[in-house]
């Protein structure tokens, strides 16, 4: 009867003992960088706007502080969202027949919000509160990036459960004085690693086990 | 093919591994004409037909429940695990017998597991595989079960260790990985045997890739045992510790009926009573409807059934044990736990159980009915369905009444319940089945080996002497 | 899980929704708390904005989602902070205070209101799941002519037409139905009615008016005095049928009172005694020192025989059996030695008689004035027989009806049994065709399309309390201003809107009405600030009726009744625990929440005495026929141990008609439960005597959430195991020791007062040598010793089983509801039930409720069986559930001792289908999905919101200090920051615990906080602190109070005799 299989095969054999696992290996790997690019996170994507607002602009430009529109930042769970009114404290005597701006007047004079399309954006299951991380020293743009130098806003972190907690179970070194937090330009010291232990110990940051308790987060 | 002697002139003390007349030719003949020549007779067909009707039953309740959820089974909040689990341990536990041939008894130098290690061994994997899908189906949220399984993932986190249920998967996943192997090497001379004799040009190509080129050199013989020792000195081990794991999924709760030491050695025993007493279902009509008497052998069918008496005492030992224990450690809970055995709403299925698992099983002691194959067969199955109930006894009674009344509750198994369970049975004998059909159920050349040993096939049948145990 | 979390994550629909239903919403004015049309449209939208901190998704990419600010913000609300107004909840036309908690626009809590008087702060069952009958989809929705939906305007052109007619003869024939009415605004607008139809008649009806108390006092003080009890002072108190501690109209004033004379602490160790004589079985009745169950028509017997004793004038003794009249000797001289600090109560359900004969012996205990308070009734014609249905009914079936305009209520289905007002109803409205010629007009207007509405030509939704401005007065005559919290979801109209549009207000809307009346009412220079001011507290200040003192002549006890045969079947009718009236009939929050006792969900049931049913061949389930002067109902027989031999007890409410459109919350059944109406007579509207029972042979399926008889309760056919197999939970000193080892699981302690004092450790004694075991563990101990480390005090003496909690609980952590089969299948989600042990020992049982709620243990065993680690210890005590981690392994559940877990076996939650149904959900916590664990998290949001305040209060202060330099101001300002510290924690209450009216549960830090020992911390170190199943060593964090009773030395041991 005649030979099924050439010596060869044995080579095949062989290339698959060491393949085989390598391959299987492979494949994971890329799974796992898959989830975690910007195409699963949506990280660093620019988001399209109804009104192109340039951040960059306000902020570096006009060196406007971020509690002027994000109000309840320091003292709710919520950062807030300018009602058009805010807008319209400048813009009703600045640019008043510019088209980009023609959005925030019809919202005005219609009474419509405008819908803006949301950046950042958490699991439901999950309870971010703004009003603690500012008080207890961490920067806005600790998370949000350098929002001063974005003409469109778009998420800087991966805000994924992991990225939370590399700062939750070190939250040393993401701490500032609770005054540079609304700083875009602050730059953490040298010694950042002894000024972070001085300052949660000012600031009463809780101990990592509790900051890293579950329902920290989720209710 | 000489004629073969028939059960009645075989039943002394100690009969023989394999009835005279056997030869190399006569073995290999016999095995794989099973396969190769013997017609679908009209009882298999019937029996895929039917297998098949379940299996399809099954696919259905399983996109049941998927869909709809876990609550259409019949379980609640006081007995949050129903079917699925004590199915699950069924099966794992039915498997445990063909490792246990196979692997222990080969360590052993057992010469009389070989003409059913095979078929244990097969047994084993589908019974693996039925009870696979168990845990996996009765999670609420079935489609993050890899999170029981440590990976490198986006939130940072790892399963439990403190758990059982973790070491449950890892266990499982070994076990059957193991098994596989195990029986696939020992298929790789067999599967060439198949590949020389088969004569269908599409069966030849199929049994020669599956051999993998084996050519029966003395070097393949040579890795082949090498290879074949080594995996059972790795499955051996897994004997024991599968279902000790499985145990302690219950012992380390704090449940009354659960939360006991005795329960992984007893859970092991109780496998390998399980194990044997399927095998013993499975294998006596197999060497009937197949003619294999002379190979699989009263020999066979009397081990089996010695060992499960063994097995079956330490179990009794067992439910012994734990209602001293409940008496012993003065703690009301685990002594009303054997009251309300004993009396409660669960008291049939309790006494059933002692029946099936503790009183019938005494029947082994006599010669005479460990060889009347139809009453073993019946024993066998009694002993499957007590198994079945030691599993409802200690998962329903213990979650039905456990510490504080107002949460008692009762269990009442919905269809879905039951489709899944007959369900599974029916995957499991159809897999039977078609393997009795597609490979040689028993391993041919270990026998050729064995016939050698005996009387090199040609010793004659007066002079034979029922072989010594070595 | 996204799918059905998000009760905000709301399109624009609701806003849709809002603008269909609210037609002539553009002319809403600006509201109090600014919420006008448009804000309420930008809170929506920014409740969306807040979806993003609760949003939507999974770990996957996420999905495009607007985020929609303000144009506009409105003062006073922050985007994510909850506001909260006070207003008040009316029923049977009395007010209860509450504070409404809304989120971005859309109230989604009730708590009660600690300055109204009738709540002090706390809620019962209906104030707490009247925030889901907002949201009910099955609200009339829109103006009806005969069935069909029409717009208003052709209703108020039909009755123009009408009116015009009407007001040529004075309004000859016009006729209104109302329930009670004490609105003052409402009362001026209706004497403003009649002064346009002078001949227009204005009839009254509730199912709950209390007539046999007021026609009592009519015949103890000549007039339809009101009254109300005072029990600060009261240290003996006797109830003869009366449930005070649930269906009086100051309930929950009444229960925090008397049970604050109840305490027991190693400081405080005096206590008030109950004695309660009831026909029933009521939660005042698990509360008595002393319960005496007894026939319903002996009691007036009981009463006169106590007035004798006591020496009432003109009452002479009566003959008693020996039980009974040791009794009543006992009582007697306990009140006696009371003079002015008793109290005797008079349930409803009694005959007039038997309320003047109690006014007489209070009189005679110098009671009056003291703890039994008079004053001049406030509500709207009040006893004036010619306003009442009956004479109604006579007039419509006398043709002498023209117009009928019904406001409210559904009389339709609770008329008495003797008045068929349906029929005349009926009969009027035959043409319901829509040809303006007809020759009668009847109007409905209600909050649902009810029987009522079915039987009239027109129907117009009415508005929900919380939808509309009203005022209304509480049971001492104190006003509450009733302000809206949201717009009217499906554009319904209050009566005073309805009312100033008929008499020719073209735009009469209810701010308007309110506020115009109050301007003449308060009589103040700056109105505004007056108005602000009353707004904020939720009562109008001095508006309460000044007490009058009266005296009782002499009882005239002619119409006595005699007592009954023993072989008679009397009935009882009682308000039910759940449904009330059936008010509460299609809120599925009450449907399902086990009444007391009976653990019953979904279903009234005729309730008898396990003895009685072995004497008439029946047991559980079985459908009885219960018949009174040829009118009958068929119910289930459900058996509850206590009840007096030869009683049925019936509950009204339940049973309203198919045409109820009550697609409620799940849109589960439609109908629950028998109406036992029509088998209620007007002079026998508490109970009748000799009623035919018979047995069908029919039976019916009953489901309650326990079989809480196995608990160390008599046999009774309906456990489902038999008596040999009943462990014990309840002990006692009196308890055998046999008893004690024989596999006592010591659940439930109870001691009396004089053993209290005689052995403070006591407690820990019942406990037996299990209670002195060291607990080891294999692992190592936490540290517990820092921070705040979360504990709950729940007191047993306290609890008196009302529900409260267990509905605030599910009001506030989104908890489904399952439905009935779901429970039967044993599957409810309540994250606290109440177990209701009952003492085998006696024939009346005593009976001890014990809330059991998650137990938070310090080792808990649910924890270390989790294979993904979802359920986990935080650093403060608490047992973590991760909803999103939870695979569904259910082995936390089999393995909680305490059997606290509650599984998601279905998509509970996907009855949340209408955008209104999605607006109450609490934002703050997570709606899970299907196939994960949930549990009692001791509210942990409020927990985190509390700790956020206090701690960022905490760092602000000390940056504070640090800019100081002077060293006192300095430690002054620590001084600040730790009593604002502590004021802050002290502050978080869990939701049962807010809602409890007896503050039976007390949550808070274990550990000194600020400096300062906290609430929970001082009780947990009282000696009547134990915890369940301490030997298993789970150490749980909620403590129990053993249940301390006080009873009378005289009578010991006749607390556990019954009497026929």
């Amino acid at each position: 009867m005649a030979r099924h299989f050439h010596p060869r095969s044995n080579h095949i054999a062989r290339v698959l003992v060491l393949g085989a696992p390598l391959l299987a290996g492979l494949i994971g790997f890329c799974i796992w960088q898959l989830q975690q690019s910007p195409y699963a996170t949506a990280q660093d994507v620019y988001v399209d706007q109804p009104v192109p607002f340039s951040h960059e602009h306000h902020v570096k430009g006009l060196g406007v502080d971020c509690r002027y529109c994000h109000t309840s930042v320091s003292d709710s769970s919520f950062a807030g969202i300018p009602p058009t009114k805010t807008c319209m404290t400048c813009h009703s005597q600045l640019w008043t027949n510019a088209g980009l701006l023609q959005p925030v007047r019809d919202s005005w004079q219609q009474d419509k919000p405008i819908q803006w399309n949301r950046v950042h954006r958490l699991p439901d299951y999950v309870f971010f509160n703004h009003e603690i991380h500012v008080n207890k020293g961490v920067g806005c743009s600790t998370c949000h990036g350098p929002v001063d130098e974005m003409p469109l806003m778009r998420q800087h972190s991966t805000l994924q459960m992991g990225w939370c907690l590399d700062c939750h179970r070190n939250p040393e070194k993401n701490l500032r004085p609770r005054d540079e937090a609304f700083n875009m330009k602050y730059t953490f010291p040298a010694n950042q690693a002894e000024v972070g232990k001085d300052l949660a110990e000012r600031y009463h940051v809780r101990s990592v086990r509790e900051l890293t308790d579950c329902t920290t987060c989720h209710r | 093919m000489s004629s073969i002697p028939h059960d009645a002139t075989m039943q002394t003390v100690n009969p023989p591994v394999i009835y005279p007349g056997v030869t190399y030719a006569s073995v290999t003949d016999q095995v794989s004409d099973v396969v190769l020549k013997r017609p679908f007779g009209k009882a298999w067909m019937a029996g895929v037909g039917i297998t098949m009707l379940l299996v399809m039953m099954l696919t259905g309740s399983i996109g049941y429940l998927l869909l709809k959820g876990v609550g259409v089974w019949g379980i609640n909040v006081p007995v949050a695990w129903g079917f699925a689990i004590i199915n699950f341990v069924w099966w794992i536990g039915i498997g445990h017998a063909g490792t246990f041939i196979s692997a222990m008894l080969l360590l052993m130098r057992q010469d009389w597991r070989t003409s059913i290690n095979r078929f244990a061994e097969a047994m084993t994997l589908f019974a693996v595989a039925c009870a696979g899908m168990f845990p996996l189906l009765h999670l609420g949220r079935y489609k993050f079960f890899y999170w029981l399984m440590p990976y490198p993932n986006s939130m940072g986190l790892w399963p439990q260790f403190r758990s059982a249920l973790v070491w449950d998967v890892f266990a499982v996943s070994t076990y059957g990985l193991i098994s596989l192997l195990f029986w696939y090497v020992g298929l790789v001379p067999d599967l060439a045997t198949m590949r020389d004799r088969a004569t269908n040009p599409i069966v030849w190509r199929i049994y020669a890739i599956l051999a993998l080129g084996w050519r029966g050199a003395s070097r393949h013989w040579q890795r082949y045992h090498a290879a074949y020792l080594l995996l059972a000195g790795i499955a051996a081990p897994l004997v024991v510790s599968v279902h000790s794991i499985v145990g302690m999924d219950f012992a380390q709760s704090l449940v009354p009926g659960w939360h006991s030491t005795i329960f992984p050695p007893y859970f092991v025993a109780g496998a390998i009573f399980s194990g044997f007493a399927m095998v013993l279902t499975l294998i006596i009509p197999m060497r009937k409807a197949f003619k294999l008497e002379n190979l699989i052998t009263l020999r066979h069918v009397n081990n089996c059934c010695k060992l499960m008496l063994v097995t079956g005492m330490i179990v009794a030992y067992g439910y012994a044990a734990e209602i001293y224990m409940s008496w012993y450690s003065g703690s009301v809970y685990e002594s009303y736990l054997s009251y309300n055995r004993f009396f409660g709403n669960y008291a049939v299925a309790f006494w059933l159980l002692i029946t099936c698992n503790v009183v019938i099983p005494q029947l082994l002691w006599f010669q005479s009915i460990r060889n009347n194959l139809y009453l073993v067969w019946t024993l066998a199955i009694v002993v499957n369905v007590g198994m079945w109930l030691e599993r409802y006894v200690i998962i329903i009674i213990s979650l039905a009444r456990d510490f504080i009344p107002s949460s008692w509750g009762m269990y009442y198994p919905t269809v879905w319940d039951i489709t899944v369970f007959a369900g599974t049975i029916g995957f499991f004998l159809l897999l039977i089945l078609m393997f009795v059909r597609v490979l040689p159920a028993i391993a041919m050349a270990e026998t050729r080996e064995l016939v050698h040993e005996t009387h090199g096939g040609t010793v004659p049948m007066q002079n034979m002497e029922p072989r010594r145990v070595r | 899980m996204h799918d059905q979390n998000d009760p905000i994550e709301l399109d624009e629909q609701p806003l849709r929704a809002w603008d269909e239903f609210a037609p002539d919403a553009d002319e809403m004015p600006e509201l109090a708390d600014g919420l006008t049309r448009r804000s309420f449209m930008q809170r929506m939208a920014a409740s969306m904005a807040l979806a993003g901190l609760a949003g939507a998704g999974c770990n996957d990419r996420p999905t495009d989602e607007k985020i929609v600010p303000y144009v506009q913000a409105p003062e006073g609300v922050q985007p994510g902070k909850p506001v909260i107004f006070a207003s008040a909840m009316p029923l049977n036309g009395y007010g209860k205070g509450v504070l409404v908690t809304s989120r971005e626009g859309r109230p989604i809590k009730i708590e009660g209101n600690p300055q109204h008087p009738s709540t002090l702060g706390g809620t019962d069952v209906f104030l707490q799941a009247s925030i889901l009958d907002i949201y009910d989809p099955a609200r009339s929705q829109t103006p009806t002519r005969a069935g069909t939906g029409v717009d208003a305007s052709t209703f108020w052109a039909a009755l123009g037409a009408r009116l015009e007619t009407l007001s040529k003869v004075d309004g000859e024939g016009l006729r209104f139905l109302s329930g009670t009415i004490t609105s003052p605004s409402l009362i001026d607008l209706i004497q403003s009615v009649q002064r346009k139809y002078p001949k227009a008649r204005w009839h009254t009806y509730d199912p709950m008016d209390r007539a046999n108390r007021r026609a009592g006092n009519v015949l103890a003080f000549g007039k339809p005095l009101s009254v109300h009890f005072d029990l600060k002072p009261a240290r003996v108190i006797l109830s003869l049928d009366s449930d005070f501690l649930f269906d009086d109209l100051a309930s929950l004033r009444y229960a925090r009172e008397f049970m604050n004379a109840r305490r027991v602490r190693v400081s405080q160790l005096e206590m008030n005694r109950l004695y309660v004589a009831e026909s029933t079985f009521s939660i005042t009745g698990s509360m008595a020192d002393h319960r005496l169950p007894i026939r319903p028509a002996n009691v007036a017997m009981l009463a006169q025989a106590i007035a004798a004793e006591i020496g009432v004038a003109g009452v002479s003794a009566v003959g008693l059996d020996a039980a009974s009249a040791r009794w009543v000797k006992a009582v007697a001289e306990d009140l006696k030695s009371q003079k002015g600090t008793s109290l005797i109560v008079v349930g409803e359900s009694q005959p007039p008689v038997v309320h003047a004969l109690a006014m007489a012996i209070n009189e005679a205990l110098g009671n009056l004035g003291k703890t039994v308070l008079l004053s001049e009734s406030t509500e709207f014609g009040v006893g004036d027989a010619s306003r009442s249905l009956k004479s109604l009914a006579d007039d419509m079936t006398g043709g002498k009806v023209d117009t009928l305009l019904i406001l409210g209520g559904n009389p339709a289905m609770n008329a008495p049994a003797e008045v068929d007002f349906a029929g005349a109803l009926r009969a009027m409205s035959t043409d319901r065709q829509t040809d303006d010629s007809s020759s009668h007009f009847t109007a409905h207007l209600g909050v649902y399309s009810n029987e009522t509405a079915f039987l009239c030509q027109w129907h117009l939704p009415e508005a929900h309390y919380l939808e509309a401005w009203g005022d209304v007065r509480a049971h001492d005559g104190t006003a509450t201003i009733i302000q809206p919290l949201i717009s009217p979801l499906y554009g319904g109209q209050s009566i005073a809107e309805f009312l100033g549009r008929l008499i020719g207000q073209v735009q009469a809307n209810g701010y308007e009405i309110v506020r115009s009346y109050w301007q003449k009412a308060a009589g103040t220079k700056d109105f505004e600030g007056w108005w602000q001011a009353t707004l904020n507290t939720g009562v109008v200040a001095g508006s309460a009726s000044s007490l009058i003192s009266a005296s009782c002549g002499k009882p005239d006890l002619s119409n006595l009744q005699g007592s009954a045969n023993p072989a008679a079947i009397d009935i009882v009718f009682r308000p039910d625990y759940s449904v009330w009236d059936g008010t509460f009939a299609g809120n599925t929050w009450l449907m399902e929440c086990p009444r007391p006792f009976s653990k019953l969900v979904w279903d009234n049931a005729a309730l008898l005495d396990p003895a009685t049913a072995t004497r008439l061949g029946l047991a559980g389930d079985d459908v009885v026929k219960v018949t009174v002067r040829n009118q009958s109902a068929e119910l289930p027989v459900a058996l509850l141990p206590g009840l007096p031999d030869g009683v049925i007890t019936l509950h009204l409410g339940y049973g309203r008609g198919p045409r109820r459109s009550n697609t409620t919350d799940t849109g589960l059944g439609d109908t629950h439960g028998v109406n036992v109406y029509p088998i209620r007579f007007s002079d026998a509207s508490g109970f009748s005597a000799n009623v035919d029972v018979a047995r069908t042979g029919k039976a019916y399926k009953l489901v309650r959430t326990h079989n809480h008889h196995a608990m160390g309760g008599p046999t009774t056919p309906t456990t489902s195991s038999g008596k040999a197999l009943k462990p014990h939970a309840i002990v006692t000193p009196q308890t055998s020791e046999a008893e004690k080892e024989v596999g006592n699981r010591r659940l439930v302690r109870v001691v009396s007062l004089g053993e209290f004092k005689a052995q403070p450790k006591i407690v820990e004694e019942l406990g037996g040598e299990r209670e002195k075991r060291p607990l080891l563990s294999l692992y190592p101990e936490w540290d517990y010793s820092k921070g705040y480390q979360w504990g709950m005090s729940i007191d047993q003496t306290a609890c008196m089983g009302c529900n409260a909690c267990l509905v605030a609980c599910q009001a506030e952590n989104n908890i489904p509801v399952v439905g009935k089969d779901q429970v039967e299948k044993q599957r409810e989600m309540h994250w606290i039930r109440i177990d209701d042990y009952f003492d085998s020992a006696s024939e009346s049982p005593l009976v001890v409720h014990q809330p059991v709620p998650c137990q938070h243990c310090e080792n808990a065993s649910c924890e270390y069986v989790c294979p993904v680690g979802a359920t986990s210890h935080s650093a403060e005590g608490l047992n973590q559930m991760t909803y999103n981690r939870c695979v569904g392994t259910r082995y936390c559940s089999n393995n909680c001792a305490y059997k606290v877990r509650r599984f998601n076996f279905f998509d509970f939650n996907i009855h949340r289908e209408t955008p209104q149904q999605k607006m109450l959900a609490n934002p703050e916590v997570t709606v899970r999905t299907r196939g994960v664990m949930e549990k009692c998290t001791y509210c942990v949001q409020r927990i985190q919101n509390t700790r956020i305040e206090a701690e960022v209060a905490l760092v602000n202060i000390e940056e504070r200090i640090r800019a100081l330099s002077d060293e006192n101001q300095k430690t002054a300002m620590r001084e600040e920051g730790r009593k604002r510290e502590h004021e802050i924690v002290e502050g978080m209450q869990t939701a049962c615990q807010q809602a409890c009216p007896t503050q039976a549960i007390v949550f808070g830090s274990i550990l000194n906080v600020g400096g300062q020992p906290t609430k929970v911390k001082t009780l947990k170190d009282e000696p009547l602190d134990y915890t369940l199943l301490r030997e298993l060593t789970t150490k749980p964090r909620t403590s129990y109070m053993a249940r301390v009773r006080n009873p009378n030395p005289a009578l010991e041991g006749a607390h556990s005799r019954g009497e026929a």
